[in-house]
């Protein structure tokens, strides 16, 4: 069971004057202190290159980078730390395998209708540039993942990207079904796990996957920081399309010799701060049992979702039951900009929530729903804020 | 329309303060969107309501409920009262420059630019100057019908004439004296002097002397007046130092006698007199009252409300 008080005092934004609701951690999670003063330390006591300086401090930040891939490697039990490679966020993890990977005209891939655009608009460009073929798999009517029409579509695909809980509506696909149908079918797939990294145990091996990214800024960790993973054999397939310093080993005018992975993939002088940050992220992370997460954020689920059924013009996103949302609440009024709640929630009691389209444009196009309002828990948050939540907003019903 | 009001406004705070600024901003895309037909999809319309109905759902859910209603019908309204708030912000200034007060010309009302109503402030006249006339209608204050030809003057050809008509005892007169010599030597201006006791007797042989003066010795007569405008007035009211004033402008024993005669003579009381019922055909009110090309001045206006007189810097 999630102890909030004990997890709200790692919070500095958590405590004090003007304490806001967030709900909002589907966006952006709040940074433990722990995290900051890790960057902190970083800025303060060792800002130093790492790999290359012979010095003390030089030592001392690779060593931190390098203790936090472990810890990374370790949290999604990778094979090796060579497998995780640093980067800005999931949409550059999709951009690299995009760019890297060698994909050719009429090679098959498919997406669900429900990816965030990091997860179309590079397979669209790349439908553009080379002549792959992209195909939708279209989710059931209440946004859950069609495994029928999956194993239609997966015959002769080349690969699979699909989203592993969904920022749209919270519902997670059924990925050890998806990954073993696509292996039977010669597909490899490609897992974004931004949107689940923070919330469930993803173990690598265990579902086989061969691919997967996510970004720091949902799981405690900071701004501009990521991971790619990839399976070693497959890591040493892809050409990386980022180079320069720090992925050769050596060059001369006319030649260079690339490193090995994860090194040739991380071109130029990174985010050492926020690499040992996100290390940190990841330990705090490792320390609360992602059952209790799930049973969490499950309660303040369902207590919304009951508040927002009582009113019949308020139409929630994706299944009814609140247990296959994880921490989601997506929700909208027909003809109504929902920008508006979301200013007046946050103007009313400081509640703070996430409106617009959620970078899923496709699907609200395809739908003809103009916006939603959305709001996302974590573990952070409290069954009293869900309370003020939904006074707040009968309040704003109220008067619209 | 939101939009429209939005940038005005925001636009207007803008210039003082950043994050207004960034709204203005903001705005300025939603008007750009809508003015080329396109729907304003910012959001920026809604973050605005949203913000506003907030404010008086704190306060009311009925005013709320009110306002979300009528929003548009608000938006207008408040659109067209900032239109017309803003057109008579405009003409107040535009008043108070040219006419000294926000306004009008001579009216006393509440004034921001000049909120003790300085520019207006006025002598009254004494019992017996304003009988027969309607106070404070500045539209009937006028020199038609008016023969002003029996007060001092200065022909210089000019097609601008202006007319003082001050008393010495009187502050306000006496704070307006300078800015009309300056302005009638700036625009070479044909000039008219006309002393009215607004304060009632205690200004007659004072008044006296200046006419004896005037009428025997035109030379010296501008300089005398200024002298008795400039100089501490409970000096020159004194009857005991009219001597001393006359000798300071190089009259000698018989001339100063000649002008003592003169004023205390029943000849002089009746010219005089006969020059305030004059002025009273004018319906003055109070002292100053100037006349510049026939437009009448209540009160010590600034420089400019007499320079832009002259240079028909009026419109309405």
């Amino acid at each position: 069971m999630i102890d909030t008080d004990k997890i709200r005092s790692d919070f500095k934004l958590l405590n004090g004057k003007n304490v806001p609701v967030y709900f909002d951690s589907a966006c952006m999670s709040l940074k433990p202190n722990c995290v900051v003063e890790a960057m902190n330390e970083y800025y303060y006591e060792f800002p130093a290159c790492t790999n290359r300086s012979p010095h003390k401090m030089g030592q001392k930040a690779t060593k931190k980078v390098e203790e936090a891939r472990k810890s990374i490697a370790k949290f999604i039990n990778a094979g090796s730390e060579k497998e995780i490679i640093f980067i800005r966020n999931t949409s550059e993890g999709i951009n690299l395998l995009v760019n890297s990977f060698n994909f050719k005209k009429d090679d098959i891939v498919l997406i669900t209708d429900k990816e965030h655009n990091s997860n179309l608009v590079p397979w669209l460009r790349l439908k553009e540039k080379t002549g792959i073929i992209l195909k939708i798999i279209p989710s059931h009517e209440d946004g859950t993942f069609n495994l029928e029409n999956f194993k239609e579509l997966v015959k002769g695909a080349k690969f699979v990207s699909v989203v592993h809980t969904s920022n749209l509506d919270g519902v997670t696909n059924p990925v050890e079904d998806i990954i073993k149908i696509a292996h039977q079918n010669g597909a490899l797939v490609f897992l974004d796990v931004a949107q689940s990294i923070a919330h469930q145990k993803i173990d690598v091996k265990k579902l086989d996957i061969d691919f997967l990214a996510f970004s720091g800024h949902k799981m405690f960790g900071p701004t501009g920081t990521g991971v790619f993973y990839g399976k070693h054999k497959l890591l040493e397939e892809l050409d990386p399309f980022l180079v320069g310093g720090d992925t050769v080993l050596s060059s001369t005018y006319d030649s260079y010799e690339m490193l090995p992975s994860p090194e040739k993939f991380e071109a130029g002088l990174q985010d050492y701060a926020g690499i040992i940050g996100l290390g940190e992220a990841v330990k705090y992370l490792s320390k609360i049992d992602f059952r209790d997460i799930e049973e969490h954020e499950y309660k303040i689920n369902k207590y919304i979702t009951e508040g927002l059924q009582k009113f019949p013009q308020i139409k929630i996103i994706g299944p009814a039951d609140p247990a296959l949302r994880s921490g989601i609440i997506n929700f909208y009024i027909e003809n109504t900009d929902m920008h508006k709640f979301a200013i007046m929630l946050d103007e009313l009691s400081n509640i703070a929530i996430r409106s617009g389209r959620h970078c899923v444009h496709s699907w609200f196009h395809s739908k003809n729903i103009y916006n939603s309002a959305r709001v996302s828990i974590y573990i952070y948050n409290t069954e009293e804020e869900a309370e003020v939540f939904i006074k707040s907003l009968t309040k704003i019903l109220g008067i619209l | 329309m939101p939009c429209l009001i939005s940038l005005i406004v925001f636009g207007i705070m803008g210039i003082f303060s950043a994050s207004q600024r960034a709204l203005a901003k903001e705005a300025l895309d939603c008007v750009f969107k809508r003015v080329t037909f396109r729907p304003c999809n910012t959001g920026f319309q809604e973050k605005v309501k949203g913000k506003l109905l907030v404010k008086v759902l704190k306060r009311s859910a009925f005013l709320a409920k009110v306002l979300n209603k009528y929003y548009e019908i608000f938006s207008w309204i408040f659109f067209i009262l900032m239109v017309g708030s803003t057109i008579w912000v405009f003409r107040g200034v535009y008043n108070f420059y040219v006419y000294g007060s926000c306004n009008g010309l001579n009216a006393t009302g509440f004034c921001a630019f000049d909120p003790s109503g300085a520019n207006n402030k006025v002598t009254p006249l004494g019992d017996g100057a304003t009988c027969g006339t309607v106070q404070k209608v500045e539209k009937n204050v006028t020199l038609k019908n008016v023969d002003l030809s029996s007060f001092p003057t200065q022909q210089v050809g000019s097609k601008d004439t202006v007319v003082f008509i001050g008393c010495y005892d009187c502050d306000y007169s006496r704070k307006a004296y300078p800015d009309i010599l300056k302005l009638v030597k700036n625009k070479n201006a044909n000039y008219i002097f006309a002393h009215y006791p607004a304060k009632g007797s205690i200004t007659d042989d004072l008044a006296n002397t200046a006419y004896c003066v005037s009428k025997n010795y035109k030379d010296k007569f501008w300089d005398f007046n200024s002298y008795l405008f400039s100089t501490d007035k409970n000096y020159v009211l004194d009857k005991k130092n009219i001597d001393t004033i006359l000798t300071k402008f190089n009259f000698d024993a018989n001339q100063i006698s000649k002008i003592n005669e003169c004023a205390s003579s029943p000849e002089t009381k009746v010219a005089v007199e006969a020059q305030v019922k004059e002025l009273n055909k004018t319906n003055m009110y109070g002292t100053p009252t100037i006349f510049i090309n026939n437009k009448a001045f209540v009160g010590p206006k600034p420089y400019r409300v007499y320079r832009s007189a002259i240079n028909k810097f009026i419109f309405f």
